[in-house]
């Protein structure tokens, strides 16, 4: 569904990604991982329309994502997640949630200046369908805190909720369990097959071995900037360029 | 599942019952308000509370919650009355058409010039809006055969209703109110809509907001236009009011003045700047005395505000006494 074909984007002469092709098949979870610096992020900005790629393709349910601004991309049904939750911090909770919904709202400023029943019934089922967006993502907080006031580890639910709400049919996660302890990172692992098993397809930047292995159907690896290897969890950890560059030691976790 | 929002289940309004019934406390007060004011002067100067309103709503909404601050406010409001002036006291239109139809020139400016300057942001933005409002300001004075130039333009007809001009206080009161009360109404609405919530977004940071689906520069254009044409709507109801304008309607100082408004009663807030515009109007009175030093106590005023409230005088009074009150308790 999404197909990366030989994309290369470098900073200033600094090569963030060279030539990295592979794709994400319907319904899977497909991960990245990589030494840090190794163009993860970059690749992530690439597919959702912040940067432009300098060479290579992108095409996602088989429309080209290139020359397509982040709105018209993100309208195609991809949205994504950021390494440091980026909530709306003065916004409660329902409210970042319901700007996932913004875009399909189809009530214009004069129908919502005017109050008319068109737009308050579009404004009630958005909130109906923000509420059951914090529910499949377990959010059991009030949704009228402000986003601001959260720990973060729920303001990642909050973001993912959001992204869910906008209707994705692939949702990009940037280091999901970032900064979460064991029990935590089971959690979010259960929450993202669970997304999985509801036909959303997944591609996951993380770092934290375990809930990769667990997770992923397939694995990209990347090293500075280049693609070194592709395929199942169980190959990949008996990859021999993969432990060189990056599995080392044998616990599980990775060298960071 | 609705235990959490049992007020939106049943009700699912944009307008929050608080801002709703503060409305309807106002439509009641102008209703009673000619009686209660006695006519003359108080009434003469809450029909200009009314008609400053208009500009002061349309920034709150631009600056307050989109978070693009515009100094054109003073330029629209002076497109609208001299556009209504000229057409309705030069051209001989009946003076509704002439609103209207500066209302329309408006907005065709205003799609413009949004379309021109909202690519840029913060003290750019500023600046821009602000060279318009000057281009327009030196158009009026220099245009004379059109405007009047320095002398102004007057002879502008009234409005009037079935062949009778409004031209009584209290007349003019229900008019002028009656608009003011609809756009605040239209204001109220959009700022807890869908569209509220969106600039809002849009303040807080528009890449993030764009990633989410959200057409950005759309959003901030519309809430330009709406904003602009508040403003216009202003200057041609003061045009047919004081039948006469002059080129303060378009300076600077009267931009500022507007931002002063929402300095005082909060940037984002529509009823704060309903209050300032209270103050403001009321204070301009009284200030005409010491007219002189009234620019100087206005701009200590702003700075004042600006570097201990940032987010505006009431609002940043209620907030403050909102932390005491909870370390009382």
């Amino acid at each position: 569904m999404l197909a990366v074909r030989d994309l290369s984007m470098s900073f200033a002469g600094l090569r963030a990604l060279s030539g990295v092709s592979f794709e994400v098949r319907e319904g899977e979870v497909r991960a990245v991982i990589g030494p840090n610096g190794a163009g993860k992020t970059t690749l992530f900005n690439l597919i959702t329309g912040a940067l432009v790629p300098q060479a290579g393709e992108l095409s996602f349910a088989g429309a080209s994502l290139l020359g397509r601004g982040a709105p018209a991309i993100a309208r195609l049904g991809l949205a994504r997640t950021f390494q440091q939750a980026q909530l709306y911090r003065s916004l409660s909770v329902i409210e970042n949630v319901l700007l996932g919904c913004h875009a399909a709202g189809r009530s214009g400023l004069v129908a919502c200046g005017l109050g008319l029943g068109r737009a308050r019934a579009e404004e009630h089922a958005a909130r109906l369908w923000a509420q059951e967006c914090l529910a499949r993502v377990g959010y059991a907080g009030r949704e009228d805190r402000i986003a601001s006031e959260l720990p973060l580890g729920e303001q990642r639910y909050v973001e993912i909720a959001r992204a869910l709400a906008t209707r994705p049919r692939l949702l990009l996660l940037d280091e999901p369990a970032a900064g979460l302890n064991d029990s935590e990172t089971d959690a979010l692992a259960d929450l993202l097959l669970q997304l999985r098993q509801s036909g959303l397809s997944l591609l996951v930047i993380e770092h934290h071995m375990r809930f990769v292995m667990r997770v992923s159907d397939r694995i990209v690896v990347l090293n500075f900037g280049e693609k070194i290897a592709d395929g199942v969890p169980a190959a990949i950890r008996q990859d021999p360029a993969v432990i060189a560059a990056y599995l080392g030691n044998d616990d599980g976790t990775a060298r960071t | 599942m609705c235990a959490s929002c049992s007020t939106l289940c049943t009700e699912p309004a944009p307008m929050p019952r608080r801002d709703r019934n503060l409305w309807f406390g106002l439509c009641a007060l102008v209703l009673v308000a000619p009686w209660l004011l006695g006519g003359g002067y108080f009434i003469n100067t809450s029909n200009f509370v009314a008609i400053y309103a208009l500009p002061a709503i349309g920034l709150c909404l631009l600056v307050g919650y989109c978070g693009q601050l515009s100094i054109s406010h003073a330029a629209f409001f002076a497109l609208g009355a001299y556009a209504s002036g000229i057409l309705s006291a030069r051209q001989g239109l009946n003076p509704w058409l002439a609103l209207l139809l500066a209302q329309v020139l408006a907005a065709v400016v205003a799609v413009f010039i949004g379309w021109v300057v909202l690519r840029l942001r913060g003290h750019y933005l500023a600046i821009a809006t602000l060279s318009f409002t000057i281009i327009i300001e030196v158009l009026i004075k220099e245009l004379g055969s059109l405007t009047g130039g320095l002398q102004g333009l007057s002879g502008i007809p009234r409005l009037s209703l079935g062949g009778w001009p409004i031209a009584s206080d209290t007349a003019l009161h229900y008019l002028l109110w009656t608009v003011t009360l609809g756009v605040l109404w239209f204001a109220l609405n959009l700022a807890h809509s869908r569209m509220g919530r969106a600039y809002r977004a849009i303040k807080e940071g528009d890449a993030a907001t764009a990633l989410l689906g959200v057409d950005v520069s759309r959003h901030k254009i519309e809430v330009f236009v709406l904003s602009s044409l508040f403003a216009s709507l202003g200057g041609s109801l003061y045009a047919h009011f004081v039948t006469f304008v002059s080129p303060a309607a378009g300076s600077v100082m009267f931009a500022i003045d507007i931002i002063l408004v929402l300095a005082f009663g909060g940037f984002d807030r529509l009823w704060g700047a309903m209050l300032g515009v209270l103050a403001l109007t009321y204070l301009n009175e009284y200030a005409v005395t010491f007219a002189d030093y009234k620019r100087v106590a206005f701009g200590v005023a702003l700075v004042v505000i600006m570097s201990f409230f940032p987010t505006g005088l009431l609002a940043g009074l209620v907030a403050a006494g909102q932390r005491l009150w909870r370390k009382g308790a």
